[in-house]
């Protein structure tokens, strides 16, 4: 997968989507925006050409899950790589996210290593599929 | 006549005549108006008495309801909450001393890089100048074979601690995370207890002077929350000491 893909990298946490960033710099990813909020993603994703959103769920104007369940409803983004990257862990969260189609879904705190692999395999089974 | 019968004479007393004044007079129409306007008074006054039970009755629940969700923060949500504090000052302690860790261990490694590289230049310079002997030349080339590797090993570990400096920033978001719950609870109980204050209909004296708070301490200073005027600098406590003789 080129190292010129699109990231968005949604977190209402400043300091965390300053970190992610610069970890997919370091892995060779150059393209990074960032949005604060599901309601601020959405547009986002639906006006530019992302090829990866990775998001947290625990936001307070659209969580994680609902931007996760908009993405695949929409038609043009539906395909779309998902990674949720929270420090939400119950079973039930999980298996939710996971019914709704999320592609990975990595529990805070995370190392570098970890995040890696995960954009990885997806983009290896993105990449197959397609 | 008694308290209560001068009462009632003095509210029925008029329509009971009339009443009886209509049956005398075998006035129908007028008897049935003077009785539904009877009935309706009282109706309006059992409505009005109904009405204030009702009332009461809603505080009470009210108060029962704030009550045991008082009592339900108080003996759950409260400890937990501080819990929840206790947890976020043990993450931002971890991470502080995480990095700090990082930047003992980084300083050195950057130090000696520094270090052995500005024992080399003066080598490197008379080397380029071309006024180096031989001997010193492969002395120059085996310090520089030892350098360079030294310097790719020390600066890939700086990287490597400058990346777990970076990760352990992420307290910041978990920590965030905790606190704006326990802002929640905080803002529940406000609401909670001025609701309480507002059924109690107390009106306590506020007390002036010394306050609890002042007693107990405000904290360090936050940006954004004013407790009121503080000394900016240790020269303002100074000066005041000193004007008290201390």
């Amino acid at each position: 997968m080129s190292k010129d893909m699109k990231f968005l990298v949604v977190d209402d946490f400043s300091t965390m989507r300053r970190i992610v960033k610069n970890l997919l710099n370091d892995l060779g990813y150059a393209h990074v925006t960032e949005a604060d909020d599901g309601t601020t993603a959405l547009p986002l994703l639906r006006s530019g050409d992302f090829h990866f959103l990775i998001t947290d769920w625990n936001m307070p104007g659209m969580p994680g899950l609902e931007l996760l369940k908009a993405v695949r409803a929409d038609k043009r983004l539906a395909k779309m790589p998902v990674l949720m990257l929270t420090a939400e862990a119950k079973r039930e969260q999980i298996i939710e996210a996971a019914q709704a189609g999320v592609n990975g879904y990595v529990i805070k705190p995370f190392t570098a290593v970890t995040l890696k692999e995960k954009i990885d395999k997806i983009l290896d089974s993105h990449s197959n599929a397609a | 006549m008694s308290g209560s019968a001068a009462t009632l004479q003095s509210e029925f007393g008029a329509s009971i005549a009339a009443l009886s004044a209509a049956l005398a007079a075998s006035d129908e129409q007028r008897f049935y108006g003077e009785l539904d306007a009877l009935v309706q008074r009282r109706e309006f006054a059992l409505f009005g008495e109904l009405r204030k039970l009702t009332r009461d009755l809603q505080d009470a629940l009210e108060r029962f309801r704030i009550d045991s969700r008082l009592v339900d923060m108080a003996e759950k949500e409260v400890p937990d909450a501080r819990h929840r504090l206790d947890h976020v000052l043990k993450l931002t302690d971890e991470a502080a001393h995480r990095t700090m860790d990082l930047v003992e261990q980084s300083g050195p490694l950057a130090e000696r890089t520094a270090q052995q590289a500005a024992e080399i230049l003066p080598m490197w310079r008379r080397f380029r100048a071309r006024t180096m002997a031989l001997e010193e030349f492969q002395s120059m080339i085996a310090r520089l074979d030892v350098f360079l590797d030294a310097a790719r090993v020390d600066m890939g570990s700086v990287r490597n601690n400058l990346a777990e400096v970076l990760m352990a920033q992420g307290y910041q978001d978990l920590s965030g995370q905790i606190i704006r719950g326990v802002m929640k609870l905080v803002t529940e109980l406000e609401q909670a207890l001025a609701e309480l204050v507002r059924l109690s209909k107390t009106h306590g004296e506020t007390r002036r002077g010394l306050s609890d708070e002042t007693r107990r301490g405000f904290g360090p200073a936050i940006p954004g929350i004013n407790n009121g005027p503080s000394m900016s600098d240790q020269l303002d406590v100074d000066a005041l000491l000193s004007g008290l003789g201390v």
